[in-house]
């Protein structure tokens, strides 16, 4: 298998046009055109910055040592990896610029780009890629996402820009897990990671420098003017935390920020004016991501499924997405993305049915024997604590409309909402939770290991819920070995349907990505991957600059 | 006498009116509600109406009625208060009293612990220590109580220095009174009428406390509702559902005043050198 070759549509062209009609074709298309799109004739002009708002601060800017969107999106401008997904989300080289795969698919050569330097000046090289992946792989690093390359048996260097991956067995998320972004192995050497400089003032060799960040307030990037694909046309790229949503758009109509994702309400009622469309664009697309209840099995009250599988029966997923999204969302019934054929349609979708849930928690032995209103068994309430982050809208309406749905059935949850850094850090890193309302958002392979996997739940992984099913843990596996995409497919179903058997979760909803965006950014181009995959190509008109 | 100069006072008549009102409110919700404060009802013309007939303070994001939401919200906000001052008081009079009447160096240790406490700004460090233990209805009034309790402590020792050299105390000492005795039967019963005004005006302060920790999401959890949070979830809406803020701010504003102006009119009434 090689990187795919050039586009065979591009000489079709000629099938069409004679010799002689081409030049005045091109001609006419250059009159024409040009005044309508000055970036085709010249360089898009540069300058100006872009400031985006986020609810919770970065953690970590080691880009394989954090877990959580902020740092990512940062990480995501100011690294790169050796792989990449494009608008349509197949795989291309970022830093390769090719890449060999052996027969039986346990090696994988990369050859790198000659030109790609490192913020300080230094050449990336093959070095680099082996010294990042053997601090991935180096457990006292903890890194989250360590089973994704647990097969990789050895990273060698064959010359300076030739660099490769022999893996144990074959590995089909390889390419796409190879994406991961590669750090400078000349400011790394030697560190402890954990405690190392470089998660707060990292350098990369993205299309953006790292400046400033300020804790709790902002981080601030500046474009990196000899990057290797072109110089990035906006000049700074700022994230301003800001933990709140009504805020946040207050920040935006006053032009404080650029960008930010808006709640149902002010997406249907605030933005649909002809004032905010004036100076603002909006986008809506369904999100690789999707809502869910998470309940710790290692609690007693969830440890039988029956219980799990009423929980989830109470809740009305179309009275969710109608209620607290006005409609900005799909059902969910596993963790796929709906438009893969990983996601089985014939996974247990848990429809709305009290009578149902009622009847699961009456066989599981929970009866309201006191007559309090609260179902007990064995002299225990049914009572715990449902928790969220703080700062999302659609969150905290979404736990309060399922603990009413709960107490219908005698079912007493106690709502707490929490701050982004200790939610994270004091409850769910360190399982310290009865039930979550979170999401997740879903990498371009399918492979789900970090997640589902029983090994991911020891400390530090993201199995939070302590997970553990035989089958899903072989399927998961299988689904590792195969390049065969049929049998994927049918791994994936299958994992599909017995994790929605299972309800660790209650898989809730995928909701449809909500931005606004500031109308002075021009070269957004709305694609499968989303809006922010070309950022690098987004411009400003030298008279709409702000800053 | 005191009852009558109370009274005539209008500050205070009509500090108070709003009060009891506010207290009958409180304690009436389950019949004055119109409505469960609890049940939603997500169907768009349920959702955000403005005030009618049927929801006399409209309805808020979720459907669910504000009147009945304020009157339940009434209960938890005042019982906050009264709660987290009573906590205050408790520990306030104590150390006071201890202060005051022991004197030496029990005096210096609690006037350096008063000193102490009043160097944190007071709302960060209720925030600090929420932040730590988690909000929860419980947790506010005790952080709350035993934040707010110095300028009492100050107030009673003051009280009691000037107090215990008067000769009905030493007519007591020399009847053979315990110091107990002599500390809460005799002193501060004379003590009482300046705590009157301090606990006053330190229930409007708790309320408006715990209004403002509900409000940044760190007080009274969802759904439970209190006028803090009421305002809170109601931001969202500020400009074009302007009742979700708007009563509960009202709500908020006229029952602090009406405690500051019982306690402001009470100071006045009950100190005979501002009498004309």
């Amino acid at each position: 298998m090689r990187q795919s070759q050039p586009n065979p549509h591009s000489n079709n062209f000629s099938l069409f046009a004679g010799r002689l009609l081409r030049p005045l074709f091109i001609i006419a298309a250059f009159v024409f055109l040009c005044p309508l799109y000055p970036a085709l004739c010249a360089e898009r002009p540069c300058g100006d910055a872009y400031v985006t708002a986020s609810i919770g601060d970065a953690v970590n800017l080691i880009p394989f040592l954090a877990s959580d969107s902020t740092s990512g999106s940062i990480t995501g401008l100011v690294f790169n990896g050796l792989t990449k997904a494009d608008k349509d989300l197949d795989i291309v080289g970022d830093i390769a610029e090719k890449w060999d795969i052996s027969e039986d698919g346990t090696e994988i050569t990369f050859y790198l780009k000659k030109d790609v330097r490192w913020h300080d000046g230094a050449p990336l090289t093959a070095g680099d890629v082996k010294f990042t992946f053997e601090a991935i792989l180096d457990p006292k690093n903890g890194c989250p996402y360590i089973a994704n390359y647990k097969d990789i048996e050895s990273v060698e260097v064959i010359d300076d820009f030739a660099v490769r991956f022999k893996y144990s067995q074959p590995y089909a998320p390889a390419l796409s897990k190879l994406g991961v972004a590669i750090v400078p192995e000349h400011l790394l050497r030697g560190e402890d990671l954990r405690i190392s400089k470089f998660k707060r003032d990292p350098v990369g060799c993205g299309p953006y420098i790292f400046r400033k960040w300020n804790t709790e307030q902002y981080i601030i990037l500046e474009s990196n003017k000899d990057y290797f694909e072109h110089r990035p046309y906006i000049d700074k790229h700022i994230t301003r935390i800001i933990p709140d949503q009504a805020v946040q758009f207050l920040e935006l109509i006053t032009g404080g920020i650029d960008e930010m994702t808006l709640t149902p309400y002010q997406y249907f009622y605030r933005t649909d004016t002809e004032k905010f469309k004036a100076h603002y664009n909006r986008y809506k697309y369904l999100s690789r991501a999707y809502t869910y209840i998470g309940y710790n099995l290692t609690d007693p009250l969830f440890r039988d499924k029956r219980v799990r599988k009423a929980l989830s029966y109470a809740v009305d997923k179309n009275e969710i997405i109608n209620g607290a999204l006005m409609g900005l969302g799909e059902p969910c019934t596993g963790p796929f993305f709906k438009k893969t054929p990983y996601y089985s349609a014939g996974a247990e979708g848990y429809a709305y049915d009290p009578e149902r849930a009622r009847l699961l928690l009456f066989q599981a032995g929970w009866r309201d024997t006191d007559g309090d209103g609260v179902l007990d068994k064995d002299g225990r309430a049914f009572k715990f604590k449902l928790i969220t982050n703080q700062g999302n809208k659609d969150r905290e309406d979404i736990v309060t409309i399922i603990q009413r749905k709960w107490k219908e059935l005698g079912i007493e949850a106690d709502i707490q909402i929490i701050a982004w850094p200790s939610f994270i850090k004091e409850f769910i890193d360190k399982k310290n939770f009865q039930a979550v309302v979170l999401g997740w958002t879903m990498a371009l392979d399918p492979d789900c290991y970090v997640v589902w996997h029983s090994e991911s739940s020891k400390k530090g992984g993201l199995n939070f819920v302590s997970y553990k099913n035989e089958e899903v843990d072989k399927l998961i596996e299988e689904g590792r070995r195969t390049f065969d995409n049929k049998k994927r497919v049918e791994a994936y179903n299958r994992i599909h349907e017995v994790i929605a058997e299972d309800a660790p979760y209650t898989f809730l909803y995928f909701p449809y990505a909500r931005t606004a965006v500031s109308k002075r950014f021009r070269g957004i181009e709305p694609a499968a991957a989303g809006i922010g995959y070309n950022f690098i190509d987004w411009y400003v008109d030298p008279g709409d600059m702000r800053y | 006498m005191m009852l009558k100069d109370v009274l005539a006072n209008k500050q205070i008549v009509f500090g108070a009116l709003v009060i009891i009102f506010m207290f009958c409110a409180a304690i009436l919700a389950p019949l004055l509600a119109r409505c469960d404060p609890y049940q939603l009802n997500l169907s768009a013309d349920e959702r955000l109406q403005p005030p009618s007939r049927e929801h006399w303070f409209g309805t808020d994001d979720l459907g669910r009625d504000l009147f009945s939401r304020m009157v339940y919200g009434a209960r938890i906000s005042l019982s906050v208060g009264f709660i987290a001052v009573a906590i205050a008081l408790v520990i306030g009079i104590t150390l006071g009293a201890l202060a005051g009447y022991h004197g030496r160096w029990v005096d210096n240790l609690i006037m350096r612990l008063v000193e102490i406490m009043m160097c944190f700004p007071r709302f960060y460090l209720i925030l600090m220590i929420i932040a730590f233990l988690g909000p929860s209805i419980v947790y506010i009034m005790v952080v709350i109580g035993v934040t707010s309790w110095t300028g009492l402590t100050r107030l009673v020792r003051a009280q009691f220095l000037s107090l215990r050299e008067r000769e009905f105390v030493i007519a007591a000492k020399a009847l053979g009174a315990s110091d107990f005795r002599i500390a809460f039967r005799h002193i501060l019963p004379n003590a009482f009428a300046s705590v009157l005004v301090s606990i006053t005006l330190s229930l409007g302060g708790a309320i408006l406390i715990e209004s403002s920790l509900s409000f940044l999401g760190l007080g009274v959890q969802i759904p439970t509702p209190s006028w803090g949070n009421i305002m809170s979830a109601g931001r969202f809406y500020i400009d074009s559902a302007w009742w979700l803020t708007l009563f509960p701010g009202i709500a908020i504003l006229i029952t602090v005043l009406s405690f500051y102006l019982v306690g402001d009119g009470l100071r006045a009434a009950l100190d005979p050198r501002l009498k004309r």
